[in-house]
């Protein structure tokens, strides 16, 4: 009875007028540096936090948490429309989403973005409502041994990404692992394969690598091609979803709508890992796994919900414990404490309508994006009719702008055309960059929590088996290789390293 | 490429020269401000608060411009490299400032950084867990006596403050405490929260500035107790003999005329004294601590000469 | 991309091509690395994992290449060198012009440049659709979104 009423006060709160316009402000912001590839929801924050100072605290805090998801929400538009993932956690969304829209089918694959999307969070905004506090001291208990477990359980499942040869895959994960371990290195403060050059001592942002091998490297393969020229390789169908497609994405939505709730409240790489996790999820239970990587639905729906539950749970650490999962909770919890509130449990105890009423918000926030994004479909949908020697300059403008505001220096922008080049030639050798952004991503935290399990257990690799949530990753990662491997021996030597070549 | 840069620097400087008609400083163009720092973050955050106040004062315009990385290398090479005219200036960060110094070769010249204002100085400190059985960092200790290399302290890296703060300690107290090293203060406070670390090494305004319902205190490592923890402890006052402090403050090219960079620095001591901004700085919990351009210039070299020591520390361990 | 096979001989480029970028960035990687600690397994050193990937990314290099050595032959479409140097060159072109003129140079740059990339460009399009995305960019990215780039080339 006591959670009714408090939601009750929230919803009284995030209804206000003011509050309702602030967080339209902030969706509709959201959505717009969302589409706006490069351009991302930390640094948008970052200059407009001195512009709340002058709102009432929970307005402030309103409309910034409403460009974070409704970041998320225009950031699988561009994946969707022109294979430009702005960041992580839209890769995967592109692979599908954009094989969906080179056949006429992105009105589908938008419209079950976005409704996928709504679900999850109001599943999450929920989750967060109900089991707050209980999920945050579960997330405390992953210790640097059940990190390690757990990304390599998610490097294994990258595997599933590529359409072509599990080896390569492979190779592009190791690729990608290698990338991230360029920078100082924290624990001994040496510099590693930085070439001497001062820009790489913080390594390399993502935003460039996505930029490069997957903006400039579509723009020059998009360019080459005289006949397919574009996006649109088959004439656009329906702009709605079928029923079919509405049918094989509501049970990859539920499944994706789980794993995102639960990966989000993990400090670190929990939201990233989300969509990886739910993609290779649906490709491992669909009845026709073929179909991934050539345009299935379950491959947007349920890294899309998995990616949005994500976000709205990454808020968990923050609002009950105080600490940020992530760099955009850490310019939340400055937007807080530049208000004078501090998270943290006091909070929910002695200003239960900031908390309830931002869990509202949240809510009406993620409506006000479906109701937002749903009619906008038909926009973006007419956009891939534009002539393609149109489209093409402003995607370049926007991502060169993108990869420059990243760390305001050209350096970033040279390097981005290097990775485009680096792309290109990934094109030609048949290798998908898409395991290689999960390595990058993933990579530091693994060697990070691999020494750091080390170095607490002195030295016994024990720790990994001990631990319970330890243990069962361990086990899970191990039974999906046999899966993996088990079917391989069967096939002749030529087709156990050609996975089903598209 | 290089010469390519140096080319065009050099032609733009030339064509900034013509259309440069001087009005006196600091009224003919905003005032910029790198910041070393990602949007954001504790430095960043107090420099957007604070520039307004300084706004008022030189009756100038401020803009922020956010160059981070190399732990602050990228902002103070920029900073050095603008034209010496004022209308340049950079954040500057001790321990870090100075330490980059002491293990390579860097890619300014330290010759032409001056300080000009100091605005904060917040002590380290180590944390455990509320309901820890240690209290001070007499317990802290006792039990390191007795567990060699078993007590795992939090640290954001080597040579960053928690991890100078653990050497002198470990040396200050004879004992051998093991150092986990963690991407930023979030990421420790979690692990701590967590027990997968027993203690870890923060700031005490960044402790304050967050909810600490959950932690406490074993001591500050401060000379004296700072303004925003009167009742905490220092590690002298306890018997060891550890000293780090995090300032943060401003810095300009050294070319710049003295009276520019006094101006400067009494703007920022008026700024601060502003009421206004007084209220603002406790709720970010800033351990405000002011020095003049010339008290901090004077205090800097004995700062670096008494890290110098502590770095050697470092290298025994390396 | 047609590929055209031809019947009988082996040798798959792409694989051959994916198998000299693996070898080359993992030698590479072993070469920047080559001076840093390795450490042991419980006490890593920077240099420990670092060695151990590349070493393995040069291995499955080599178990591409070998494997592409023997499988049907295939190939590369031959690369079109006109749309990849000129998207490239505009976009280096476009940082360092963004960096000593500002935007509208480097905007202006950008997409007259990056135009000839494609045969199909029409000048008077080309000029509108400079004019109009430079506003656009402005106002929106640099005005609206704050992103710390000069407009112009100089402040004043």
């Amino acid at each position: 009875m006591e959670f009714l009423h408090l939601l009750a006060l929230g919803f009284g709160e995030a209804m206000t007028p003011m509050n309702l316009g602030f967080c339209l402000l902030g969706a509709l912001l959201g959505t717009l540096i969302g589409v706006l590839p490069g351009i991302g929801p930390t640094a948008t924050i970052a200059v407009l936090l001195p512009i709340t100072f002058y709102l009432p605290p929970l307005a402030g805090i309103i409309m910034l948490s409403g460009i974070y998801y409704g970041a998320q929400y225009g950031g699988s538009t561009t994946a969707i429309l022109v294979n430009l993932p702005g960041e992580a956690s839209s890769v995967v969304t592109a692979i599908d989403g954009y094989k969906m829209a080179q056949k006429g089918k992105a009105g589908s694959a938008l419209a079950v973005a976005a409704l996928g999307s709504f679900f999850a969070g109001t599943v999450s905004t929920f989750g967060i409502a109900v089991a707050g506090p209980t999920l945050s001291s579960f997330a405390l208990s992953f210790g640097p041994a059940e990190y390690v477990s757990l990304m390599l359980f998610g490097l294994l499942a990258a595997t599933v990404l590529a359409r072509g040869s599990v080896l390569k895959a492979i190779g592009m994960i190791l690729l990608g692992l290698v990338l991230g371990m360029v920078g100082i290195d924290a624990a001994s403060g040496e510099e590693r394969l930085t070439f001497s050059a001062i820009e790489l001592f913080d390594g390399i942002d993502f935003v460039v690598i996505a930029i490069g091998v997957f903006g400039f490297t579509e723009i020059i393969e998009n360019l080459e091609n005289v006949e397919a020229r574009g996006v649109l390789v088959s004439k656009l169908s329906r702009l709605w979803p079928t029923r079919e497609d509405f049918q094989k994405a509501w049970p990859a939505v539920l499944r994706g709508t789980g794993i995102g709730t639960f990966l989000g409240i993990l400090p670190g790489g929990g939201a990233t890992l989300a969509s990886f996790c739910a993609y290779s999820l649906e490709k491992k239970v669909a009845k026709n796994p073929r179909e991934f990587g050539n345009g299935a639905v379950q491959g947007v729906a349920g890294p899309e919900a998995a990616n949005n539950a994500g976000a709205q749970s990454s808020f968990i650490p923050l609002l009950t414990l105080g600490i940020p999962s992530n760099n955009m909770m850490a310019m939340m919890l400055s937007a807080f404490i530049i208000h004078g509130i501090t998270p943290g449990p006091t909070v929910l105890q002695n200003q239960p309508e900031i908390f309830w009423g931002l869990v509202a918000s949240m809510w009406v926030g993620n409506l006000m994006l479906v109701v937002i994004n749903l009619p906008l479909i038909g926009v973006w949908v007419k956009l891939l009719t534009v002539p393609y020697r149109l489209l093409y300059p402003a995607i370049l403008l926007f991502c060169c702008v993108g990869v420059y505001s990243i760390n305001n220096r050209i350096f970033d922008v040279v390097l981005a055309a290097g990775f485009g080049l680096l792309g290109y030639l990934f094109r030609k050798a048949k290798c998908e960059p898409g395991p290689l952004l999960l390595g990058f991503v993933l990579g530091p935290l693994l060697e990070t929590n691999v020494r750091r399990a080390l170095v607490i257990s002195h030295g016994s690799p024990s720790v990994f088996f001990e631990r319970p949530i330890s243990l069962v990753l361990l086990l899970a990662t191990a039974a999906m290789f046999i899966l993996m491997v088990l079917p391989s021996f069967r096939k002749t030597r030529e087709v156990a390293f050609q996975e089903e070549e598209a | 490429m290089k010469q390519l840069i140096s080319t065009a620097a050099l032609v733009t400087s030339m064509l900034a020269g013509i259309g440069a008609a001087h009005a006196e400083w600091p009224k003919d163009r905003p005032i910029e401000m790198i910041v070393a720092f990602a949007p954001g973050g504790g430095t960043d955050v107090m420099n957007r608060t604070l520039a307004p106040y300084i706004e008022k004062e030189l009756g100038a315009k401020i803009t922020i411009l956010n160059r981070p990385g190399a732990s602050g290398e990228i902002a103070y090479t920029a900073m050095t490299q603008a034209k010496p005219d004022g209308y340049t200036l950079s954040s500057l960060n001790t321990p870090g400032y100075l330490t980059m110094q002491m293990d390579r070769k860097v890619r300014f010249d330290p010759k032409k950084i001056c300080p000009v204002a100091r605005i904060v100085e917040d002590p380290g400190s180590f944390i455990v867990q509320a309901n820890s059985e240690f209290n001070s960092l007499k317990d802290l200790v006792a039990y390191a006596k007795a567990n060699p290399g078993k007590v795992t302290i939090g640290t954001t890296g080597l040579g960053t403050d928690e991890h100078l703060a653990l050497l002198q300690l470990e040396k200050s107290a004879g004992v051998d405490l093991t150092a986990v090293t963690f991407n930023g203060a979030n990421e420790a406070r979690t692990a701590l929260l967590g027990g997968h670390v027993m203690a870890i090494g923060i700031n005490v305004g960044e402790l304050m500035g967050g909810d600490h319902s959950a932690f406490k205190s074993l001591g500050q490592f401060a000379d004296q107790r700072a303004v925003i923890a009167p009742d905490l402890p220092t590690a002298k006052e306890q018997g060891y003999d550890v000293i780090v402090s995090s300032e943060r403050g401003i810095a300009m090219n050294c070319d710049v005329p003295e009276a520019i960079r006094s101006k400067y620095s009494d703007a920022v001591k008026k700024a601060l004294d502003n009421p206004e901004f007084q209220e603002k700085a406790k709720q970010q919990s800033l351990a405000l601590s002011y020095r003049s351009s010339e008290e901090w210039n004077k205090e800097m070299p004995a700062r670096a000469e008494r890290l110098g020591e502590i770095w050697k520390l470092v290298k025994e361990q390396k | 991309m047609a590929d055209p096979r031809k019947v009988g001989e082996t040798g798959n480029r792409p694989d051959l091509l994916t198998a000299v970028m693996f070898v080359g960035i993992g030698a590479l990687g072993l070469w920047a690395g080559r001076d840093l600690t390795m450490g042991t397994a419980s006490t890593m050193g920077p240099g420990y994992l670092p060695r151990i990937v590349c070493w393995l990314l040069v291995l499955v290099g080599l178990a591409v290449g070998g494997i592409g050595l023997f499988r049907a032959r295939e190939d590369i479409a031959a690369p079109k060198l006109r749309p990849l140097s000129i998207i490239l060159l505009s976009v280096v072109g476009f940082a360092f012009i963004a960096e000593y003129f500002g935007f509208v140079a480097a905007s202006v740059w950008l997409l007259v440049i990056g135009s000839l990339a494609d045969r199909e460009s029409r000048w008077r399009e080309v000029i509108l659709l400079t004019a109009g995305l430079t506003a656009f960019g402005a106002l929106v990215f640099i005005v609206g979104l704050g992103v710390q780039m000069p407009i112009w080339p100089f402040w004043e």
